[in-house]
């Protein structure tokens, strides 16, 4: 490869994006996490050293965007120190919280640090149905830490995420992020990946739930424009069309766990044909450009029909792998939410079949567990 | 209905990029940059140089009067664009109107 098309290369596969997950440790236990359900064995968190001279290889290869998440980075006491080197390379920085042990003080520490924006997660509007699900008194501290952000004028986005449990509470969540004075809210409807697939049964919602709460989420975002910042992300079993999931694998995102390990997406390690390397070993740079995971299915030379002659190759670029993975066994194929993949149909029949449990008999949700 | 609205606001307040945004030059290709909670724009050079006038206080006039003198030409000729992007940045809650009360009083 010439140094001139290495460059254009190394221009348009360019990270944006730098999901950095702190600890995997959280006081929540959120039935639908995206952290793995089976936990990497063995293994330490990366030190603040390491996480130091890895913020700082981000930025270098252009990444624009640090969110601090986890498991919850409240947990880690060098948050402020690590938020400190984000802020100054000149990276956007972003707290990703459940809000649970932002207290004054440590707020006050973060601002210090420089940090730019602020984001909680809510179960729900309601408190009871809220701890019910994060398996923990939460969400009265949730309230508190949100009116926190803005007494520190810290821009706050308010991210929910949906499911059969908390749909029909949509309007009641929004008018709660109108009165919590956030600048984004993001009504996300539940990825099946991570937890949530294991939790699919008792997660999905009904059709017409899902109809009703496009409506509702579409007419706020028209009344809120220019105020609230509204995403609505489509429940993925119910779309024709798959997600352009990280808008494309190794593109513009990567995120590196909490051993180090550097991955396209915070899921992807349920793919068990990819092996990812560690900041331990290797640069964030090599990693990026050259580490098989990476180039897997970067691009579309890896993509089978019907998408490498399909015409939105480049616009959903196959949707998602992981859930191609979950639901085929074959992170390869098509994600199955097209309705030209050739498994479309075994996603409509499962779908189908949850639809057709009777409620008493959908399992209880597993609330997720810290690993050991 | 919503453009009209924001032009008058517009024709008596002062411009102001929101708190959750900021402005800066990129580091790989040198070009200016909008950053804000999730989202990133890549500026061309008369995006960035309208987005840094919009500090809280200079007036939707003085912005066009700079500008004009930024790129030779007469405000009149620039405003239906500048208008344009300040209200494509409004609508994503990018840009804020300060100080439109007083002056309505």
């Amino acid at each position: 490869m010439t140094t001139s098309a290495n460059q254009g290369r190394k221009q348009h596969y360019r990270p944006f994006g730098l999901l950095v997950e702190m600890t995997y440790r959280c006081p929540l236990h959120c039935p639908y996490c995206s952290n793995p359900v089976q936990a990497p064995a063995g293994g330490s968190e990366l030190s603040t050293a390491e996480w130091q001279r890895v913020i700082q290889e981000a930025s270098e290869l252009g990444v624009l965007h640090v969110l601090f998440s986890g498991g919850e980075p409240l947990v880690r006491k060098d948050l402020p120190e690590l938020v400190a080197l984000a802020h100054a390379c000149g990276m956007y920085t972003n707290l990703i919280t459940s809000g649970v042990g932002l207290t004054r003080s440590r707020l006050q520490s973060l601002c210090d640090a420089g940090l730019d924006s602020i984001q909680i997660s809510f179960q729900s509007d309601e408190a009871e149905l809220a701890d019910s699900l994060a398996g923990t008194r939460a969400h009265a501290r949730k309230l508190a830490a949100a009116q926190l952000v803005r007494e520190f004028k810290l821009p706050l986005t308010i991210n929910v995420v949906l499911h059969r449990a908390n749909i029909e509470r949509l309007e009641q969540m929004i008018a709660l992020a109108e009165r919590l004075d956030a600048q984004r809210l993001e009504l996300a409807n539940t990825q099946y990946l991570g937890w949530a697939f294991l939790n699919k049964e008792a997660l999905l919602p009904t059709r017409a739930q899902v109809e009703l709460a496009q409506e509702i989420a579409l007419t706020a975002r028209e009344r809120l424009r220019g105020k609230m910042e509204i995403l609505y992300v489509l429940p993925d079993y119910f779309g024709q069309r798959p997600k352009p999931c990280m808008h494309g694998w190794g593109h513009r995102y990567l995120t590196i766990n909490p051993l180090g390990e550097v991955m396209p997406c915070q899921t992807a390690a349920v793919i068990p044909e990819l092996r990812f390397d560690s900041v331990r070993e290797h640069s964030l740079a090599w990693i990026w450009h050259d580490s098989p995971a990476f180039q897997r299915f970067r691009g579309t030379e890896w993509m089978p029909e019907p998408c490498q002659s399909c015409s939105l190759r480049e616009v959903d670029f196959g949707g998602c792998r992981c859930q191609a993975f979950l639901l085929t066994g074959d992170a390869s194929r098509t994600d199955p939410v097209c309705q030209l993949a050739p498994d479309h149909q075994l996603l409509q029949d499962m779908v189908q079949e949850i639809h057709r449990q009777e409620p008493a008999r959908i399992p209880a949700l597993r609330l997720r567990v810290n690993p050991a | 209905m919503m453009e009209q609205s924001f032009f008058k606001r517009l024709e008596v307040g002062r411009p102001k990029l929101a708190a959750k945004a900021r402005l800066q030059t990129d580091k790989v290709s040198g070009e200016p940059v909008l950053l804000y909670p999730e989202g990133v724009v890549l500026l061309n050079g008369p995006s960035a140089a309208i987005t840094r006038l919009c500090d809280g206080t200079r007036s939707f006039a003085t912005i066009l009067a700079e500008l004009a003198e930024l790129y030779h030409t007469m405000p009149g000729e620039l405003e239906a664009d500048v208008s344009e992007y300040l209200f494509n940045l409004h609508q994503q809650a990018l840009l804020e109107i300060a100080g439109e009360q007083e002056s309505e009083l």
